[in-house]
């Protein structure tokens, strides 16, 4: 009776050990691009980037585009396990910002006449998928694009998120994240106000899905190939998310300023998402995909005019276009995108007045608190004077 | 989840026999020994019951009655909750609980109370120090935290030592995980006997 008892406890937990949260993902060392140009502002670029990684970012990278010509940069850890230098050919997680690529192939599906982007969304989405959405006929595309629809977000629902951090390695499919806005209302009327959500996204790559067929290769028909990114990958294979030049992504689960490696639950969650994240690319890759849409590129110019039609703030404040974040740094107007996730953060940037696009990627996690993120928004700060001055 | 815990309110309540409090065991013995094997999930309530049936850690306690019977007691444990994939924990708890007869020696409870939770990480960590990552090992993090849950077991007294056994369902609120989600919840499903001695 004790034998089977102990055998029966041993058996849990061995059952029990198996840790799904952690995986060895090594980041290969590769061939930096040859860079034969020197910037006037790299030594303090560079200055500015190193106390960056001396204050608790483990790998950053940065790329400037501007009169001068190309430059880029890499600081710290790609892997701080085995001290991996991050390097520019590495892959870095877009996260959000990978919503301007899925505009910009909705948009081009507008320019096609294949949607109406003032028509309700239930004309394209599916009726197994906008049963879920309540009020649904009263949202149309270009509510999804410029996030005024008032569908509620699911990324930070507690079911959501705390089924994500017990199971790492479960794959969603994107049914799944309407599934957890079944039975709640809209948070406002359709139109009304901007409030930024993933799920708007989510939906938008489902109606490209039943428009298309293919979201993923639309984004990858439309954009990667007539900008020649040869670095930048979204779903064109399963392991995408294995390749050896991906980077490790860390994260601050508890806020107090120290950080574990969070690679599998960040390139789990990651796959699993659908047209509001899920890009990887390099920062050569990022800069050439904002520097074609800003010349014109992918859009013609009245879709790229009603792209860059913005939605305001509750402070009534420029916020949004379609696809596109607007700021203002430093007096400056600058559009593009940010994205923050488990275990990585950037920006991607375009400075009209000033003929600059930047890029910077983290392998740190921004989508969660942590004090280290103090240091980060005060050196990003001392970038853009650098940059803007 | 409301309606839920109302259900098991209610059908505790419809079992409790009305003289349920006249035929509890008067000859209560305090500080018996709580053994429990347990599951632990980062969850919700009533929610993925898969994760439930994973993740086995252990606990130890005691309790202690409040007026000579087996009905109102205050509880203390310590449980080692070993969640591999979300770090494991040692939570430091007490609990009132209500336990009323349903019939004959089977009795439910409700209970709640507070704890103490330390959680460490679940895999090994690191902090800046001086430009350099220093390895901290798994450190964790205490937080408070609130427990309720509801339970059914088999009481039937004896003057000499016997065993208690019961099963229990535990919802668990941790304050202050991190600063974007400073309420995380989590479940505890729970087999256990109490060993009168």
């Amino acid at each position: 009776m004790k034998r089977n008892l102990l055998y029966i406890i041993a058996s849990l937990l061995l059952f029990s050990s198996c840790n799904k949260y952690v995986a060895d993902f090594k980041t290969a060392r590769c061939s930096n691009p040859q860079q034969n140009f020197k910037y006037s502002k790299a030594a303090e670029l560079e200055s500015a980037l190193d106390e960056l990684v001396q204050k608790g970012v483990p790998g950053v990278v940065l790329a400037v585009q501007s009169d001068e010509g190309y430059w880029a940069t890499a600081k710290g850890y790609a892997r701080i396990e085995d001290k991996t230098p991050m390097q520019l050919c590495h892959l870095q997680y877009l996260q959000s910002i990978s919503k301007t690529y899925l505009a910009i192939a909705i948009l081009r599906l507008h320019e096609e006449g294949k949607i109406d982007l003032d028509e309700s969304i239930t004309k394209h989405l599916p009726h197994q998928y906008h049963h879920y959405i309540s009020g649904a006929e009263k949202v149309t595309v270009r509510m999804l694009l410029n996030h005024t629809s008032g569908i509620p977000e699911y990324n930070f629902l507690p079911a959501y998120v705390s089924y994500l951090l017990q199971h790492p390695t479960h794959y969603f499919q994107p049914e799944d994240y309407l599934k957890y806005l079944d039975g709640k209302k809209l948070v406002f009327t359709p139109g009304s106000k901007h409030v930024y959500t993933n799920t708007n996204y989510v939906i938008l790559s489902m109606i490209a899905d039943s428009i298309s067929g293919d979201h993923a290769k639309l984004i990858a028909e439309v954009i990667f190939k007539p900008l020649g990114l040869t670095t930048t990958f979204y779903r064109n294979d399963p392991g995408y998310l294995k390749y050896p030049e991906i980077v490790n992504s860390y994260w601050d689960r508890y806020s107090d300023g120290v950080i574990e490696n969070a690679s599998v639950l960040q390139r789990m969650n990651v796959s699993t998402l659908v047209g509001d994240d899920g890009i990887v690319t390099t920062p050569v890759d990022a800069i050439k995909f904002l520097k074609g849409l800003a010349e014109g590129k992918l859009l013609c110019d009245s879709t790229m005019r009603q792209m860059k039609t913005w939605v305001n703030d509750s402070k009534g404040e420029k916020i949004y276009g379609l696809g596109l974040v607007y700021r203002m740094i430093n007096g400056f107007e600058a559009y593009g995108h940010s994205g923050g996730g488990i275990g990585a953060g950037c920006e991607l940037y375009y400075f009209p007045e000033k003929h600059l696009y930047y890029f910077v990627a983290l392998n740190l996690g921004t989508v969660t608190d942590s004090p280290l993120h103090s240091e980060l928004l005060r050196i990003r700060d001392k970038l853009y004077d650098i940059m803007l001055k | 989840m409301k309606k839920n815990f109302l259900l098991v309110g209610v059908c505790l309540a419809v079992f409790v026999r009305s003289d349920g409090q006249d035929k509890v065991n008067k000859s209560y013995r305090n500080f018996p020994v709580i053994i429990t094997i347990q599951f632990h999930s980062l969850t919700l309530p009533f929610r993925d019951f898969k994760s439930n049936f994973s993740n086995v850690g252990f606990g130890v306690g005691t309790e202690v009655s409040f007026n000579g019977k087996r009905d109102w007691v205050q509880q203390f444990s310590a449980t080692l909750n070993r969640n591999q994939t979300i770090g494991n924990g040692v939570l430091f708890s007490t609990q009132t609980v209500w336990r009323p007869t349903i019939v004959d020696q089977f009795y439910g409870e409700i209970k709640a109370g507070v704890g103490y939770n330390y959680c460490l990480r679940p895999v090994e960590s690191y902090r800046p120090e001086n430009g350099k990552w220093v390895t901290v090992g798994n450190k964790g993090k205490g937080m408070f935290t609130l427990l309720g849950g509801a339970s059914a077991g088999y009481d039937n007294y004896s003057s000499s030592a016997y065993i208690s056994p019961f099963v229990s369902y535990q919802f668990m609120v941790l304050k202050g995980y991190n600063k974007s989600f400073p309420i995380v919840p989590e479940t505890v499903l729970q087999a256990g006997s109490r060993v009168h001695f």
